[in-house]
């Protein structure tokens, strides 16, 4: 089980680098991000990183509130189309999601496309039916 | 030139007469509730004990804390079978504030309303917009029944919609009204968006503002806008409501009407009466209501009396405008607000902590209570549509509460003022107003 890292964020300078501050002290490596923001003010930052339970704990030590959530990682070809390819067949099993974000590698011909949805164990066992490539804990959080 | 000739031009000694005798009658009165019976029974005080009006400072002080104590009928000096209406503050945590009045009471405040109007320069022949909340907030009946007195035609338009009201104005030849000074600049932009002037496509020539303490720059400002004369309306809800106190043509201060209120200034630190001309809270006490008569009820305006006579001819006291407040109440969009309301809403939400802030602010003309709260850490999943929701609860909540929809926006937990001690809770950042 894959999870992302997710914080919560005001819009205003600085916040976010207390968040990467915290986490370079720990050697922690993110992995790929996702920032998103509401017209109040306020946002949350999703993170896929080297070691999420430290993260975790260590982002709430220091004040912040951050949350686990459990996520999919389906392995995505790096090339134009890959992500229409995936979306037919994430659509053809019938799993709904309600963020989604990616990482490309560097020299690879493999990426991934992360997605956060209501019913996770639901999600995969559709993804797995469907033939998709779900990815490794230690693929994701790049420690393999 | 006046609505009651001998009343407004009384001379001094004979008001002071009037007011003593109407005292004595308004102890009476009150010893018949079950508050002052208590009260004045301890004290051994009775109506006797009033020769002066030097003599009201034996009486004790009445604050708003007394009414919801006391709350519903504690002050209600007569049976409930001669009452004929209440008026109640707003809110659902705690006792709100209402007052009773009788047909005597209703029909004095009518009067009031009226005199107020034909002093601001209203007459019968006017077509009176009463842009203002109807029900249980004052200025909407208030103003109906004494727009009617005086004979103007009436709109009793209601508050809010824009386009309606100037379709209204444009519709009946508005030439007269009653609007908190705030929303006149949203309206302004609505006429502007409209591609309309005010000045030449309606024929509005006087306004009366009040329910929001504002400055003389804004009233200038309200007058250009639109073309008119702005007068200064002073109420509250425990003293009826409008028709307290009102600007009359030389707008130099608002004549407070001292045969139906008794008024003092005191410092509020020391309950002692200020020096002549010095600002303090005013203190009233009402001589002509008999339902539910309330004696030196600290109202926590603050205010002084203004020395010399008005050339308008009136010798009822001038009143300068409210500079601010005792207390930590504040007004938007013509609504008291304490801040306390606003915690006993959050206080009921277990997702949120204590602390929060209030910032008000005018955001596109409009006034805005901005409510910056913490979201507890471990409630926070991550699923931002969650945090959405909680974000409208809260409004939600606030606005059932206030009667104003606040602008909710959660914060970082640890990023506001800790609860303990005296925490600034209500920053004012709106720019017309000094509160």
């Amino acid at each position: 089980m894959a999870y992302q890292v997710s914080i919560f964020l005001e819009n205003k300078i600085g916040h976010l680098e207390r968040v990467t501050a915290v986490l370079k002290a720990a050697r922690i490596n993110i992995r790929t991000m996702n920032l998103n923001h509401t017209a109040s003010g306020w946002g949350i930052l999703n993170l896929v990183v080297s070691n999420p339970m430290l993260a975790h704990h260590l982002l709430n030590e220091n004040g912040l509130s951050s949350a686990l959530r459990e996520i999919v990682a389906i392995e995505m070809m790096d090339h134009p189309g890959g992500l229409d390819d995936l979306l037919q067949e994430i659509v053809k099993a019938g799993v709904n999601f309600t963020n989604a974000y990616g990482r490309s590698a560097y020299a690879s011909e493999n990426a991934y496309f992360v997605i956060d949805t209501e019913d996770v164990h639901d999600a995969r066992q559709k993804l797995l039916q469907a033939g998709l490539k779900i990815l490794s804990d230690e693929t994701i959080y790049g420690i393999s | 030139m006046y609505w009651e000739n001998e009343l407004e031009t009384l001379e001094r000694k004979n008001l002071e007469k009037l007011q003593v005798t109407r005292l004595k009658k308004t102890i009476q009165l009150a010893v018949n509730s079950p508050y002052y019976r208590n009260l004045y029974g301890q004290m051994c005080l009775s109506a006797d004990s009033i020769r002066s009006i030097a003599d009201l400072r034996k009486l004790p002080l009445t604050t708003k804390q007394n009414l919801r104590d006391n709350f519903p009928y504690g002050f209600l000096g007569l049976p409930q079978k001669e009452l004929i209406r209440l008026h109640s503050s707003s809110g659902t945590t705690g006792n709100p504030t209402v007052i009773f009045h009788n047909r005597h009471d209703i029909d004095s405040w009518a009067n009031l309303m009226a005199r107020s109007l034909f002093c601001a320069g209203v007459r019968d022949t006017d077509v009176f917009q009463n842009i203002c909340g109807y029900g249980l907030f004052t200025g909407g009946l208030g103003f109906q029944y004494g727009i009617e007195r005086l004979g103007c035609l009436s709109i009793p338009a209601g508050a809010g919609n824009s386009p309606r009201q100037i379709k209204l104005m444009q519709d009946y030849g508005t030439t007269v009204a009653h609007a908190i000074p705030s929303y006149l600049n949203r309206l302004f932009e609505v006429f502007q968006e409209e591609g309309l002037d005010p000045r030449k496509d309606t024929k509005l020539n006087t306004f009366v503002i009040g329910a929001e303490p504002h400055t003389e720059e804004q009233r200038q400002r309200i007058e250009e806008m639109f073309g008119v004369k702005a007068y200064n309306s002073f109420g509250l809800s425990e003293m009826n409501g409008p028709g307290v106190a009102f600007e009359c043509t030389y707008q130099n201060g608002l004549h407070i009407w001292e045969d139906a209120f008794l008024i003092e200034i005191i410092n509020p630190d020391t309950l002692e009466p200020v020096a002549e001309g010095e600002v303090g809270e005013l203190v009233m006490t009402t001589l002509d209501r008999e339902a539910m008569p309330l004696i030196r009820y600290r109202t926590r305006d603050l205010t002084r009396i203004l020395p010399g006579k008005c050339a308008c001819g009136r010798t009822h006291m001038r009143l300068d405008r409210i500079t601010g407040r005792s207390d930590d109440m504040f007004i938007v969009k013509g609504c008291n607000i304490f801040p306390m309301q606003v915690e006993g809403v959050l206080m009921k939400i277990p997702e949120v902590g204590a602390d929060y802030l209030i910032t008000l602010d005018t955001i596109n003309g409009s006034d805005e209570m901005i409510i910056e709260v913490e979201v507890k850490k471990d409630w926070f999943n991550g699923d931002i549509t969650r945090l959405d929701k909680l974000a409208r609860l809260i409004s939600g909540q606030i606005r059932d509460e206030v009667l104003v929809k606040p602008i909710v926006k959660l914060v970082e937990p640890g990023s506001l003022p800790k609860s303990e001690g005296k925490a600034v809770r209500v920053k004012e950042l709106r720019k017309a107003l000094n509160l």
